[in-house]
């Protein structure tokens, strides 16, 4: 069985330094997969170079059978991949619902949505939505004064909205507290029904948690690749991984 | 078709060159350093007339005293400036943009209300007015003076960025605006200092151009959009502008050889649009540029 | 009670109040020369509103309105200028004088009325549709694309000035008599000149309205506020921005068909550097969020501006300069932010008494 997305010896250089070398890994659909990895081993690179937000030097991006490689930004988010960004983006100068509702991206012609004051099924999703990120009593605000946990909330929420096929969730806990990081464990492991996940986290128990499959990346490259309890059993995962969780 | 004449082209398009150059110059260091882009330099060029006009005609001051002094009238002029107005602006450039429309309207009403709307002259010594053989072009001397004037200022310029601890630091404040200040470098102060001596630049520009025109209160105006030009396609460094000057001051004169001077400057405002489609950083991108 | 200045249903309230006070001028002023007057103020507030649209909602800021303005004056002016030709006199006077002994390819469809009302408006807005494709496309955006504009207005100014067997050059087109359509002359003194270009504001204004609160408005929005997000949300930001930019020009085409129309006159002096700055500077001050707050802004400054007279002009733009400085650095949403405080202070009579609800510190998800 082929993955939902698979990335084929991917390469990327700046300048000249080498920040993702010749990486391949596969995303199943239906399963939840962390991408771990110590600060700086070009797990928001590859994230980057999925959404088409810059473009690999060589490799290929295959999803859903579709080489993805070279699309725009716009034309792979479409084709069904949505992603929270690590540092969180909302929309600042809108409401929490605005926010929502843009990200509801059913149609995205302009001319179709030039005399278009209603969207089918919009409201339903905005609540359902609304309610699993907590933040239905805060839809009139403005985004920019939400604080940061809430933020996180907001983006996951606008991923959802977007009903993409495979979520890519660029450490979607950092800044929450511990109740909310279970309460997103929960989510994520009840999403696997209907959507992939790609998520890239620290935080080796909430990796536990919800994991299918565990890669670990290295300065740009694969490093190990199978279950939680294999990864947390491999002894070069351990040096160059674990052992600078102790340091952080 | 006549080669000679082609000759006195490419001649002559060295002397727009230099126009176009020291129009851009203070613009190009403004731009480059603090990514403001200064609506009002052709007011400050205006202004760099007018002050060398009021020197000769009030304090009798020779003309070749009139050009540092206007650089130092103009620089304290965009001083001022800096700190009552831009300075809360460089987070916003749309903003700046149009703030420095609104600061280019006052300054032009206010010298039309002071001086009129008719035109003043600068008077040059006697040889500056003679005209000099190149090869087989004449040019008047004027013009070799504003080419010297240029090429001096650009030599300073080169001097100061690359070889004063002055340039050190401006070069820090643009690459890395957080880190140059961890390293206890003032970028505010910078920004001042860097946007007067952009605004002194025009100043001189002012000084010349008041003489290879007249002076009057909407001179600035038909250099401003010219002189942008020149930076954006440079990319906002002093190379840049130096070589965009260049190119498009050779094509002006060969152009209008072939044509006349307006549908010239018509086929370089095209060209220079359909450059910017396919390079939008400019010749030269400095690194960590801004946008 | 939220503020009244965000009501919807208020602000369509209002919307319609002021055409409803435009519409009654006829009925109050008997000078005709007043009443074209007002027309041309009415012709500067769709040009306002155009750029309230692409920048204030857009996020574009264009300072080469004139192109779009110009084009359409100039198609205009040369629909109008060929209707006074005759079979025996085709060609215009001014061709003649340079020497120019028959009527050139470009002028020909004007020979037609209809055609040329068609071009006057299609050929500025299809012009916006490819160089705004053309610079969205390559991510052009912010101050660049500014300068662009600027350059690109510079472009058309000079080679209108320069092919003056076609354009006139610098004295433009002047055409001798008053619009005729369908047999009908529209006599630029008359109110129904003035109809004709209330009809026009009032009908962008509601289309730009309905634009800005449907979806595509939405969009747009988000777009200004940060429009590398709204890539991965699926919209092409091109896209959106080309058409939002191209139905600004559409306006601006408009504006300047309706402009010929009442001054019967057309110059470079329309696409100079300065004139589509000062489109920017109306939008500015009275508020480029706001369409009306825009509208008003040219209403104002121009009336103001004809009213002061030649003799104060000079102190005028130092005045409005000055004001222009004050509205970019404290009061980014021009004069309409005012009023947006004043409602907001109106809806919460008492706000000591409870604790504001979105100003103090946000409270937790849970
Ligand atoms: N635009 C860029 N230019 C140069 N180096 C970059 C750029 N983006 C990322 N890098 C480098 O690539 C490496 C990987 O970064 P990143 O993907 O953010 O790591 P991670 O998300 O795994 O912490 C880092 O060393 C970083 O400095
Ligand atoms: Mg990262």
């Amino acid at each position: 069985m082929s993955g939902l997305l698979e990335i084929q010896r991917l390469s990327k250089s700046f300048d000249t330094t080498k920040v993702i070398n010749d990486f391949s890994m596969e995303v199943v659909e239906g399963t939840v997969c962390c991408l771990v990895g110590p600060n700086g081993a070009g797990k928001t690179t590859t994230m980057d170079l999925i959404t088409g937000r810059i473009k690999p030097t060589s490799g290929k991006i295959i999803f859903a059978n579709e080489d993805i490689t070279a699309k725009h930004e716009h034309l792979i988010a479409r084709a069904g991949i949505g992603r929270k960004f690590q540092v969180p983006a909302v929309l600042r100068d809108m409401s929490v619902r605005q926010n929502l509702e843009v990200a509801y991206s059913r149609q995205t012609n302009p001319f179709r949505n030039l005399l278009k004051f209603h969207k089918p099924g919009l409201t339903a999703k905005l609540d359902e939505v609304a309610t699993l990120a907590g933040l239905t009593g805060r839809l009139k605000e403005r985004a920019g004064i939400l604080s940061h946990g809430e933020t996180q909330w907001l983006e996951i929420g606008m991923v959802l909205m977007q009903e993409p096929r495979l979520l890519l969730m660029d450490e979607p806990i950092a800044g929450m507290t511990e109740s909310e990081i279970e309460k997103t464990a929960r989510i994520f492991k009840d999403l696997r029904k209907s959507a992939t996940l790609l998520v890239v986290e620290h935080d080796m128990g909430f990796v536990r948690e919800i994991a299918d499959v565990v890669v670990v990346m290295h300065m740009g490259s694969l490093l190990a690749q199978g279950s939680i309890q294999e990864i947390e059993a491999d002894l070069r995962v351990r040096d160059v991984y674990l052992g600078e969780q102790e340091v952080a | 078709m006549d080669l000679g004449s082609l000759l006195n082209a490419l001649i002559l398009g060295v002397s727009i060159a230099s126009i176009w150059l020291i129009a851009a110059l203070g613009l190009t260091i403004i731009y480059g350093t603090a990514g403001v882009i200064n609506m009002a330099h052709g007011e400050l060029i205006m202004l760099g007339a007018y002050s060398s006009y009021m020197l000769q005609f009030y304090l009798g001051l020779p003309y070749l005293l009139c050009l540092p002094a206007s650089f130092v009238v103009v620089a304290l002029v965009g001083l001022a400036l800096e700190r009552g107005l831009i300075r809360y602006l460089y987070s916003r450039p749309l903003d700046t943009l149009l703030a420095t429309y609104g600061v280019s309207l006052v300054l032009m009403q206010g010298v039309r209300l002071i001086f009129g709307s008719d035109p003043k002259y600068l008077a040059v010594p006697e040889i500056f007015q003679s005209n000099v053989m190149l090869g087989s072009v004449s040019v008047s001397a004027f013009r070799i003076v504003v080419l010297l004037v240029t090429v001096l200022l650009v030599l300073a310029l080169w001097l100061l960025f690359y070889k004063t601890r002055f340039g050190v630091q401006v070069r820090a404040v643009m690459q890395n605006k957080e880190m140059a200040a961890a390293f206890g470098i003032n970028s505010g102060r910078i920004y001042m200092l860097t946007f007067a001596l952009g605004a002194g630049l025009a100043g001189v520009a002012g000084a010349l151009f008041g003489v290879l025109a007249i002076v009057l209160p909407t001179m600035g105006a038909s250099y401003v959009v010219q002189a942008f030009l020149m930076v954006v396609v440079g990319g906002g460094s002093l190379a840049g502008s130096v070589v965009a000057s260049g190119v498009t001051g050779e094509m002006q004169s060969v152009f209008a050889f072939f044509t006349n001077d307006t549908l010239a400057r018509f086929i370089i405002f095209v060209l220079i649009v359909a450059f910017l489609r396919f390079r939008p950083q400019g010749l030269f991108a400095q690194s960590g540029a801004r946008r | 009670m939220g503020n009244l200045y965000h009501n919807k249903i208020a602000q369509w309230v209002v919307y319609v109040a002021f055409f409803a006070a435009l519409a009654i001028i006829p009925n109050m002023v008997g000078d005709s020369f007043l009443l074209n007057q007002f027309a041309t103020y009415c012709v500067y507030g769709m040009l306002a509103l155009s750029i309230s649209l692409c920048w204030g909602f857009g996020g574009i800021l264009n300072l080469g309105q004139g192109i779009a303005f110009g084009l359409g004056a100039y198609g205009m002016a040369m629909t109008m200028q060929m209707q006074s030709q005759t079979e025996s006199n085709p060609i215009p006077p001014f061709m003649l004088n340079n020497s120019l002994d028959y009527l050139p390819l470009l002028w020909q469809p004007f020979q037609s009325t209809l055609l040329g009302l068609i071009l006057a408006v299609t050929v500025p807005t299809l012009f916006c549709a490819a160089f705004g494709g053309i610079m969205f496309r390559a991510r052009v955006s912010g101050p660049f694309f500014a300068i662009m504009t600027l350059a690109m207005l510079s472009a058309f100014y000079t080679i209108i000035l320069d092919r003056q067997a076609y354009t006139g050059g610098v004295n433009g087109l002047t055409p001798p008599s008053a619009f005729q359509f369908a047999g009908v002359e529209v006599d630029p003194y008359s109110p129904t000149a003035y109809w004709v270009v209330l009809f026009f504001l009032t009908g962008a204004t509601f289309l730009a309205k309905l634009i800005t609160q449907s979806s595509f408005g939405l969009v747009t929005q988000a777009i200004r506020d940060d429009s590398e997000r709204v890539r991965f949300l699926g919209y092409s930001v091109a896209g959106y921005e080309t058409v939002i930019y191209t139905i600004s020009g559409l306006i601006a085409a408009v504006a300047g068909c309706c402009w010929v129309m009442l001054v019967q006159y057309v110059s470079p002096a329309q696409m100079d550097v300065g004139f589509s700055l000062s489109i920017v500077i109306w939008a500015a001050i009275g508020g480029r969020h706001s369409l009306l707050g825009s509208i008003l802004g040219a209403l104002i400054i121009q009336g103001a501006q004809s009213y002061l007279g030649d003799t104060f002009l000079a102190t005028w733009l130092l005045i409005l300069g000055g004001f222009f400085i004050v509205v970019v650095r404290f009061l980014p949403n021009g004069l309409a932010s005012l009023l947006e405080v004043a409602l907001g202070l109106l809806a919460r009579p008492d706000p000591t008494s409870s604790p504001a609800p979105d100003g103090g510190r946000p409270l937790p998800a849970e």
